[in-house]
């Protein structure tokens, strides 16, 4: 901010636009309304786009290679990298972990996220003590909380404790150490670290909720789950779609929390496309292959984002007509 | 929101509200408590106490505020210009950028890494703050560019009337209007960039130029493991961005409301 | 970039803002920049760093802070990276010209490997030759050179000290209480662990989750049953499916199901976990190998139990106890290391002679030795020193000294590694087999026959 503000000291802005003509003509005029924003999108375009594309290139580049990511001697190998991917079973397994790690937490995090958000714009006490409750697991690193829930979840920790005192003793269990469990664990970690930002989005979104809209529900009689179920959830669609996108991209990045918690175990019960390419990648020193992974990784986001928009596109489109 | 005129209803409310927030509350208490044990207060006293502790901070906090304000610029001159300029195949250069929110950190490893050494950035915060701004700015001009869609079109074309330019415009009308988004990019900047563990940890060589997430490491050794000194650090690291959070949080929160994500 | 509109000035201010933020950026640069002195290289002057996953922060200090008092002007700087990330930082540090001057590697496939760092270090033959004479391979722990020589020759690093695995370290308070005698044989082991569960308490605890520390226990129950059989298959002479390797995987199989490691194992760590649990007094045995010793001090029994999340600490006298005999074949009880790590200097090194001296000093100098074996983290790589026992003060001498000493007498002849014949990719499979039979998802059979076609590919 102090930045912009010098730069607005020296540079005298007010300046009358006299100099528009020459450059703008008959294009500039017809669009008087829209000038010309270029200049404008270019340094963000430059920077991302130019960075980021170009180490997508160059990993494609690398996933034709054997290499151990520094050494002189590569090794070219065309496609046979991706050829070794699809017949790996682990990078099919995590595929699937990836599905289902993007339908639980997000229909878990966005019904969460959607009652909360109602429930603290009902006015009760203390609605800032539960809002921060619910946002400070964001703002905390997976780093920083993965030990902890290491702990919650052994065999002697808080989580049995507390299934045994409510009387479901019967269900403690070694969470993390079963192929069956450890997923879902990982999957409550990321809900838990995730509901904050549902919640937080769906609280603004109601915030906009036409007033009228809701007084013509409680005339009509309305009674509240009917009011939540048919006036106000499809009012925040938009939002619902929103996070739909986040979620599927958060499933495909899915990194800190299996690695840190469970280092994908046991035995790939939670290996994702990122714990594998990390580990394929850093410890065993497979550049080549990581990076041909990586590739897939991004094939598939890019094909998941285009199926959402275009679903997003023509729900807009007849919500608009 | 919800109905409830009754006080009997309101408390029930209130008892639900209450249930549903408790798992979110157990693990923060739980590792307060683990920050605690053993030598109770002593884990406090001991990371603090940490000869680097005050270098580490000093390195995140440069890293983070060079990244916020790269991310921010760019993120609001790009967000004006995709909401309220003329630019032939905008929704291209959109989804060329927005596309990159699916980029995971790890992937991008190596090819940062022949980057930075060609750049001859290795070793210097820029390998950090660079990749950190690159990552962050898709998700930021998203936010941003809807909330600015969001400014009505005639309060700037009054402003280019009285012969503004499209600068002035910007400069006078649209950045105070965009605060609250701004509040959010921020929020959302220091966490990337204060919670980054990897890209320090392979681009920063020089043991001076460490961050704060290396902290948890003095209390870890090859064949020892200081778990309650380690959650001290993680307490002691998480409250800058808490206190951040709570000083930003209204305008974070209009921020994220004026149809930020829709 | 921003000369297509300069005309504009919306341009210009953004350029403006855009030099401002440069400028804040040229600062920033310039914090980072370690400016290393280009002075020519000497052997006693200089600024140097170093880079490993061990020793601890604190104990390294201590490494320089002797050192620099024969060497006053060399300068070490000590980096101490997670070990779980050494590879993710070192690899580009090496390829790159500002990495470390001195770095650690080890013997076999794990982190820092000597496969994949060989060739960013300098051949230390030359000045272990100077410092302790052309018979220098007499003098130290064969050990040591043998994990850290290349397959050309070549001294890659030089060995500070070495552990090994294969002991058991008990709780004795533990099993007094409950007049219990530690076990020989598997069934006293069996017994053992269903009369601690009576009371209660955990009787061994693995971490299963943690494929290293499967392996040790793998490694153990085999050497018991027959010494040997585990290296050649290592090797590549014996086959993963060999009969004793089959028995082996199957007594590893059923010590998860006849009680006598903890439930749950395959979701739990030996670091932060087990190692945490056993200081803490909740559990009566871990398998840990003589990196333990340093618990058996009064000081660091104190640190590490306080660690665990103890309120004022007290410490136990724990003691080892050899790995007991599972099939009652009569064998040794088997022990099996390496060098803990090794210093290399990196080929790129600006002052290679003052890292030479470093680590030269580390690893052959008697007075620095004996820091390292008082230390009782490693097993010092020097052969003529060992531990100064009336500068070492144990949580309770009369029970701990004997047994350290024979474990460290027992520990010095020892030449089968534990690690060093291992490669990245092979360990990776044995991880898999161990934890795949483990979980219940593989026979013994299955997994090691998965083992073996992945040894063989």
């Amino acid at each position: 901010m102090t930045i912009s503000s010098r730069a607005a000291e020296q540079t005298p802005i007010t300046r009358p636009d006299d100099d528009r003509a020459q450059e703008g003509g008959a294009a500039r005029r017809r669009s008087f309304r829209r000038p010309s924003g270029y200049a404008w999108i270019l340094p963000a375009l430059v920077f991302s786009v130019g960075l980021l594309y170009y180490s997508v290139g160059y990993t494609g580049y690398i996933s034709t290679l054997i290499w151990n990511g520094t050494a002189p001697d590569v090794t070219h190998v065309g496609l046979a990298n991706y050829a070794k991917a699809f017949s790996d079973p682990v990078f099919w397994l995590t595929l699937q972990h990836t599905a289902i790690s993007f339908v639980v937490t997000f229909s878990i995090s966005t019904v969460l996220g959607f009652v909360f958000a109602a429930l603290l714009h009902s006015r009760p006490w203390f609605g800032g003590l539960y809002k921060v409750a619910l946002f400070v697991p964001v703002v905390l690193a997976p780093a920083i909380m993965a030990p902890v829930f290491r702990q919650i979840f052994a065999n002697d920790g808080q989580f049995n404790w507390l299934l045994t005192h409510v009387g479901l003793g019967s269900l403690a269990q070694p969470w993390l150490a079963q192929s069956g469990t450890a997923l879902a664990v990982i999957l409550a970690i990321t809900i838990w670290g995730g509901t904050g930002v549902s919640f937080i989005l769906y609280f603004a979104a109601m915030g906009q909720l036409d007033p009228e809209l809701l007084e013509a529900a409680e005339l009509d009689g309305a009674g509240n789950i009917r009011r939540l179920a048919s006036i106000i959830w499809p009012n925040v669609r938009g939002t619902t779609l929103a996070l739909a996108t986040l979620s599927a991209i958060g499933a495909l990045k899915t990194f800190d929390i299996p690695y840190l918690v469970t280092v994908g175990g046991p035995n790939f019960a939670t290996e994702f496309l990122g714990t594998l390419i990390y580990r394929t990648s850093i410890p065993l020193g497979a550049v080549g292959y990581g990076a041909a992974l990586s590739i897939l990784l991004l094939v598939i986001a890019l094909a998941m984002a285009i199926v959402l928009n275009a679903g997003r596109n023509k729900r807009g489109a007849r919500t608009d007509a | 929101m919800l109905e409830s005129r009754r006080r009997s209803s309101r408390l029930i409310l209130q008892i639900v509200l209450t249930v549903l927030v408790i798992p979110f509350v157990l693990p923060l208490v739980a590792m307060v408590q683990g920050s605690l044990a053993g030598a109770g207060w002593g884990n406090y006293v001991a990371v603090l106490s940490v000869p680097e502790l005050p270098l580490f901070f000093r390195n995140s906090a440069l890293i983070a505020v060079a990244t916020i304000v790269i991310v921010y610029v760019f993120t609001m001159l790009a967000a004006f210009g995709f909401a309220k300029l003329h630019i032939r195949g905008k929704s291209f250069y959109f989804w060329l950028l927005i596309a990159a929110l699916t980029l995971p950190e790890v992937v991008l490893l190596t090819p940062l890494f022949a980057t930075m050494t060609s750049l001859n950035l290795y070793n210097t915060y820029w390998a950090v703050i660079l990749p950190l701004s690159a990552l962050q700015l898709p998700f930021t001009v998203l936010l941003a560019r809807n909330f600015i869609d969001g400014i009505p079109d005639e309060l700037i074309e009054a402003a280019r009337i009285d012969g503004a330019s499209t600068a002035a415009g910007f400069w006078y009308i649209v950045l105070p209007l965009t605060r609250p988004i701004g509040a959010a990019i921020i929020v959302f900047t220091l966490l990337g960039a204060w919670n980054d563990y990897l890209l320090p940890l392979v681009f920063l060589v020089d043991p001076s130029t460490q961050t704060i997430t290396q902290l948890p490491q003095f209390f870890v050794g090859q064949f020892s493991n200081d778990q309650t000194k380690v959650l001290a650090s993680a307490v002691i690291t998480a409250l800058p961005e808490v206190v951040a959070y709570l000083c930003l949080q209204r305008l974070f929160e209009r921020g994220l409301s004026a149809g930020a994500l829709k | 970039m921003f000369g297509i509109r300069s005309g504009r000035r919306s341009a210009k201010s953004l350029a403006a803002a855009l030099i401002v933020a440069g400028l804040a950026a040229g600062a920033l640069a310039g914090c980072s920049s370690s400016g290393g002195s280009n002075s020519t290289d000497s052997a006693t002057k200089g600024s140097i760093t170093w880079w490993g996953w061990t020793p601890e922060i604190g104990v390294g200090k201590q490494y320089i802070a002797a050192f620099n008092k024969v060497y006053p002007n060399i300068k070490v700087t000590y980096k101490q990276v997670a070990t779980a990330s050494y590879d993710a930082a070192i690899r580009p540090a090496l390829a790159s010209s500002v990495g470390p001057d001195v770095f650690n590697i080890a013997p076999g496939g794990g982190i820092g490997s000597i496969a994949a760092y060989q060739g960013s270090a300098l051949d230390l033959t030359p000045v272990v030759t100077k410092a302790l004479g052309s018979g220098w391979k007499s003098k130290v722990a064969a050990i040591g050179p043998a994990g850290l020589t290349t397959s050309s020759g070549k001294l890659a690093a030089l060995a500070v000290g070495s552990t090994f695995a294969g002991s058991v370290w008990i709780n004795p308070d533990m099993f007094s209480k409950y007049g219990l005698t530690p076990p020989k044989t598997f069934g006293d082991w069996v017994k053992v662990c269903s009369a601690f569960a009576s009371h209660g308490v955990t009787c061994f605890e693995q971490g299963a989750g943690d494929p290293g520390f499967n392996m040790d226990l793998l490694h153990s129950i085999a050497d018991s049953i027959k010494p040997g059989v585990w290296s050649k298959a290592a090797a590549g002479t014996v086959k993963w499916t060999d009969p004793t390797l089959v028995q082996a995987m199957t007594v590893f199989k059923s010590m998860f199901s006849n009680g006598i490691i903890q439930k749950g194992a395959v979701g739990v760590q030996q670091y932060p976990d087990v190692n945490n649990d056993f200081l803490a007094g909740k559990t009566a045995m871990v398998m840990m190998g003589t990196w333990y010793m340093q618990y058996s001090t009064l000081a660091g029994a104190t640190a590490a139990v306080s660690a665990a999340g103890v309120a004022n600490a007290k410490p136990f006298p724990m003691v080892s106890i050899p790995f007991p005999d599972v099939t009652g074949a009569g064998n040794p009880a088997p022990l099996f290391g390496d060098a803990d790590y090794g210093l290399a200097v990196n080929t790129k090194s600006k002052h290679p002679k003052a890292a030479e001296t470093f680590v030269t000093w580390l690893g052959t100098n008697t007075a620095a030795q004996q820091v390292v074996a008082n230390s009782l983290n490693d097993i010092s790589a020097l052969s003529s020193v060992s531990p100064k026992w009336s500068d070492v003060t144990l949580v309770d001498p009369s029970t701990q000294q004997s047994t350290l000493q024979s474990l460290i007498g027992r520990a010095s002849k020892i030449t089968e590694p534990r690690l060093g014949d291992l490669s990245t990719a092979l360990g990776q499979a044995m991880g898999v087999a161990t934890a795949s039979v483990a979980a219940g998802n593989a026979t013994p059979v299955q997994a090691l026959t998965t083992l073996q076609s992945s040894a063989k590919g």
